[in-house]
């Protein structure tokens, strides 16, 4: 198997010399990268460039990436035993063995270190057939997404060149070690501290972390620690600093793995590090610079969690409608009662827009000039993780009792899916990312013309009005979606203008909300999770509509059923973007924020359910 | 009291539904004290004693009848419910005809406090039942619309009026009982009605509730006092200095003068506070002040120090590295608008931050100094930091009151212990009944 995987790795870069590609990153179009496309939705725009047509791969590279999947996917569905890696909370040394020989462990490294150097989109696709055991995957991303990928990211010539080919091989397997135990997001509680030794060419390296995925398996280590640096004003200050850390420094013990609900096969456990000797050459990127690493490799390891939840769903829309057609009851199927057909098209369509984010966002990544992609990323993450627990939950439903029994796989699935909606940053927080980060950058053009406002310029503020009064008598928005020549296909024409409508009114309420919050919006989480929810929507909505159109012009197979997903997706999610604009504004009564608030505060006072129990008497 | 002063003084009742609950009507037993419903509110002064109040009541008491039955006087014998039921039996008993029945009752309300059976509602319907049943009963349009036997009325009322003032909700009993001797449309009627439909509304309106009885135990009683005073629950109880051994036969009488008992407070955020606090500056123990605990009074201290000059205060500012997800702040120039600024005008003093705070049997600087020692366990910055005593000498005088006070029943010498205790769990068996 080693030797097939070596074939491939061969048989892909002579494809590769073919195609005269240098680059890691391969260009799939040539057009010049437009604006961040998320962000501009902030401004009530769609920077149409960006996302239309939806991106395609060339006949080289779908060889390619064919040549990939087909061993791997043999190798998922015949030889790797789900049920068994979970009941014994371990990979089994040949699986691991074989994954290592697929060249699975360095999927997104260079060539020239060994890797199979695939591109976003490619990764993406191998991710679908990953996602197939929750566990391997879990390992896998921990390894390359976040674990090597500081290496690949900010690493010098000299760091990559002596660590990259023995990670790509998977002789060694990478961790990222962050997560403190008085540390998850907050970066100045880091308590891990590594201090520069007298001789200064190491950094003594002390603490604890905790929650490490690959921990046990590990034996090289992206560890951030809290180092001093000194100012140019010549005092000092506490920085994050991350460093390249091997198991032989000497000094590294982990503690038992985690006993978890899901993704038991995956190795969690806690990291110690005691008095390890660093070399001043393996610190990774600069010293202090830690936190810009960190959140580099944070944000640039989400997008694929789409795909690879797609691939998950479509195995499990294959295996629960096998039961649905096959399984009576009253002399009929449980595919023709209704409420049960509703679980399969639900299901269809969160896989297809997921899909089509992911698809979307890896292309977008794959443009040449890096373009930061970190926004849509999240929300593909944030849709993804949702969408796979609501799916396997009501896949689960379908098979009812059976269902629940541990010999089926759902509960397993179930159980596995939780933990996409909190590792990789939970998703409350990277709603958090999304609204803020677009409030940043709408609220900087914005500034000009809410300063106007503010110190009442009569022509602004006439400007304004009107403007409303003229939305409020039902203005037609046109973004040149639809019509002729328009991006999208004219058999998804209401859902283009459905899609305009909100993008406009989108753009107004976030103005809205800038002139009323400023800068507090910060504490506003309630607000900055719906503004969060309304953008998640209009990127799903675009790439669906963007993908269906491709489909659709290019004549793929089954590209009505596709139409018709993206419709039916479109016309959801725009009633759902029309509620939560009118809770946003401030005199709706569908806003009942203050009353949350005053809820929750009144039980976290007394930090219990404060009602009287419905059997008390006053008497 | 004539027909014509009762007969308007009723009308008003009947007009306005509060007169009689609010005590509007003239003719009831003494006024006891009213705080007890009030479930401790934390009003400072001085508590109504029993002898102030004789002087209000319109009861008429000497020649008292019947007193011989309750014994004589609360100097001799045990005083419980035996005693009590055994009187009002005794009265029954006398004369067939219950003959001055009125009398008896205004009497036994008076003395249910000397039997600590004012919170005992079996004790009220005990007395509603002396009533003969049916010869009140208002039979006609006029005996309803007219005021029907006055002083026997009168007199059921202040019998709700005294389960009123110590918070006895009635029931059904009592009810029934009312409806066999004055009937449905009767003055003790509505006042039940009244009763039952404020008591249940007010009954849990305290957001401060107190166990009933108050614990004798004064580190419990202490415990409660400073729980009222932090609000945060994460704040720790500590028990600095347990009261001297009992060896005296009443723990509620104060503990030795040399070893009084210490609890104290704080809260994980004051305990940063003070280990913050810059050790040049001085920390203050002030106080006593008093805090009421529905009718017990405790006096706290607290630990402090005086607000920072303006000079000295750092702003403190939010990292730029610090969220490893989202911005914590955004790069814009202006704040929020004034139609969504929520926070009401308040002219804010700036105080000095609260550190710890202690409620101690002794109030002078020897006692409080050892609490001060055993704050420096768990902040060991307190070492280093300079404590001034500012204590109120002031206040001595509400303070030696209040600890006579808390001794009520004044008159009566305090009961052995063992008696007391039974006292104690009968009482809370009711409480939860």
């Amino acid at each position: 198997m080693s030797a097939c995987g070596r074939l491939l790795r061969s048989a892909a870069r002579s494809c590769r010399a073919l195609a005269a590609f240098t680059s890691s990153r391969r260009p799939l179009r040539t057009s010049p990268s437009g604006r961040a496309f998320a962000k501009e939705l902030f401004l009530g725009r769609i920077e149409k460039e960006a996302v239309f047509p939806f991106p395609e791969v060339s006949q080289d590279e779908f060889d390619e990436i064919s040549q990939f999947v087909g061993p791997v996917e043999k190798f998922f569905s015949e030889e790797v035993d789900s049920r068994r890696i979970d009941l014994e909370g371990k990979i089994p040394n040949e699986t691991l063995e074989k994954l290592k020989s697929l060249g699975l462990f360095g999927m997104q490294v260079p060539e020239e270190y060994g890797g199979l150097g695939l591109s976003n989109t490619m990764y993406a696709r191998m991710g679908e057939i990953i996602g197939l055991d929750a566990s391997i995957a879990v390992t896998l991303a921990a390894h390359q997404a976040i674990g090597l990928k500081g290496i690949i990211l900010v690493g010098s010539e000299e760091q990559k060149a002596k660590y990259l080919p023995r990670l790509a091989s998977g002789e060694h397997v990478a961790a990222f070690c962050l997560t403190e135990p008085a540390s998850g997001s907050d970066a100045a509680s880091i308590q891990t501290r590594a201090t520069l030794s007298d001789d200064k060419k190491h950094f003594i390296l002390n603490g604890s972390k905790v929650w490490i995925t690959n921990g046990g398996l590990a034996n090289i280590f992206t560890v951030f620690a809290k180092t001093k640096v000194d100012e140019a004003d010549g005092s000092s200050k506490d920085k994050i600093t991350a460093f390249i850390v091997e198991r032989d420094f000497g000094g590294v013990t982990n503690g038992k793995p985690e006993d978890k609900l899901g993704i038991r096969g995956s190795n969690t456990c806690e990291v110690h590090f005691d008095n390890t000797q660093v070399p001043v050459e393996n610190v990774l990127g600069e010293v202090g610079g830690g936190f810009k690493v960190a959140v580099n490799i944070l944000n640039s390891g989400r997008f694929s969690m789409g795909s690879t939840v797609a691939g998950m769903l479509k195995k499990i829309i294959e295996m629960t409608a096998e039961y649905a057609c096959t399984r009576k009851q009253f002399n009929k199927p449980l595919s023709e009662f209704g409420l049960i057909q509703e679980k399969f098209a639900l299901m269809a369509q969160k896989a297809y827009v997921m899909e089509s984010m992911a698809y979307l966002t890896a292309g977008m990544l794959d443009q040449p000039g890096f373009p930061d992609c970190s926004m849509e990323a999240a929300v593909v993450k944030v849709f993804s993780s949702e969408a796979a627990w609501q799916c396997v939950s009501e896949a689960l439903q379908i098979l009812g009792g059976s269902g629940y029994m541990r010999d089926y796989p759902y509960e397993r699935m179930l159980r596995d899916s939780r933990i996409l909606l909190i590792f990789e940053g939970t998703n409350e927080i990277l709603r958090m990312y999304v609204a803020l980060t677009g409030l940043q950058h709408a609220g900087r053009l914005l500034t000009a013309r809410v300063k106007e406002l503010k110190h009442g310029n009569v022509a602004t503020i006439m400007e304004t009005i009107s403007r409303r009064l003229w939305d409020t008598l039902g203005r037609n928005v046109d973004m040149g979606l639809t019509g002729k020549l328009g991006a999208v296909h004219p058999s998804m024409a209401d859902s283009a203008v459905k899609l305009e409508e909100n993008v406009y009114y989108f753009g107004r309420t976030v103005e809205t909300l800038l002139i009323r919050f400023g800068k507090t919006i910060v504490e506003e989480q309630m607000v900055l999770k719906r503004v969060a929810n309304i953008l998640i929507n209009l990127y799903a909505m675009t790439a669906v509509l963007s993908r269906a159109s491709r489909s659709i012009r290019s004549g793929l197979c089954n590209h009505d059923h596709e139409v018709l997903l993206a419709n039916t997706f479109c016309t959801e999610a725009y009633y759902q973007n029309l509620l939560a604009l009118s809770q946003l504004d401030k005199y709706s009564p569908e806003n009942v924020d203050e009353q949350i608030k005053k809820l929750s505060r009144q039980i976290l006072e007394k930090r219990a359910y404060i009602c009287a129990h419905p059997l008390d008497r006053t008497s | 009291m004539s027909w014509v002063r009762a007969i308007p003084q009723i009308r008003g009742w009947r007009g306005i539904v509060g007169a009689a609950f609010s005590g509007a009507a003239s003719s009831q037993v003494p006024r006891q004290p009213l705080r007890h419903i009030h479930l401790g509110a934390a009003a400072p002064g001085p508590a109504p004693t029993p002898s102030s109040s004789s002087s209000s009541s319109l009861v008429p008491r000497p020649p008292v009848p019947h007193e011989e039955l309750f014994g004589p006087g609360s100097e001799a014998g045990p005083q419980d419910k035996a005693r009590f039921v055994q009187a009002v039996r005794a009265f029954g008993q006398r004369n067939a005809h219950r003959r001055g029945h009125v009398d008896f009752i205004y009497l036994a309300l008076r003395k249910m406090r000397d039997f600590g059976l004012e919170r005992d509602r079996a004790a009220y319907h005990l007395l509603l039942d002396v009533f003969p049943k049916d010869v009140f009963r208002a039979r006609s349009f006029l005996q309803r619309l007219f005021v029907h036997y006055p002083r026997q009325q009168e007199c059921g009322v202040a019998v709700l009026e005294q389960m009123e003032n110590h918070g006895v909700m009635p029931n059904r009993e009592t009810e029934f009982l009312l409806l066999q001797v004055f009937g449905k449309h009767s003055h003790p009627m509505r006042k039940l009605l009244r009763m039952r439909l404020w008591f249940s509304r007010f009954r849990a309106a305290n957001p401060f509730p107190l166990p009933r009885p108050l614990p004798r135990d004064p580190l419990r009683l202490a415990g409660l006092g400073l729980r009222r005073l932090e609000p945060d629950l994460s704040a720790r109880i500590t028990v600095y200095q347990t009261p001297a051994p009992p060896d005296s036969t009443d723990s509620t009488l104060s503990p030795e003068p040399d070893r009084p008992h210490i609890v104290g407070i704080q809260s994980p955020e004051q305990q940063e506070a003070l280990g913050r606090h810059d050790p040049a500056r001085p920390v203050f123990v002030e106080g006593p002040f008093p805090l009421w605990l529905r009718d017990q009074c405790v006096h706290y201290h607290v630990l402090r120090a005086d607000p920072l000059p303006p000079e000295y205060r750092v702003a403190e500012e939010t990292p730029e590295e610090r969220n490893l997800y989202y911005p914590m702040q955004l790069d814009l120039e202006y704040g929020r608008g004034p139609w969504d600024d929520y926070e009401f005008d308040i002219d804010e003093v700036a105080e000095g931050p609260v550190f710890a705070m202690c409620i101690a049997g002794a109030r002078d600087q020897a006692t409080l100094a050892r609490w001060v020692q055993g704050l420096q366990e768990t902040n060991p910055t307190l070492a280093g930091i300079p404590v001034l005593f500012r204590l109120a000498s002031s206040t001595r005088e509400p303070l030696d009151s209040s600890s006579e006070l808390a001794e009520q029943p004044p008159p009566s010498p305090p009961p052995p212990e063992g008696r007391e205790e039974q006292e104690d769990n009968r009482r809370q068996q009711q409480g939860q009944g």
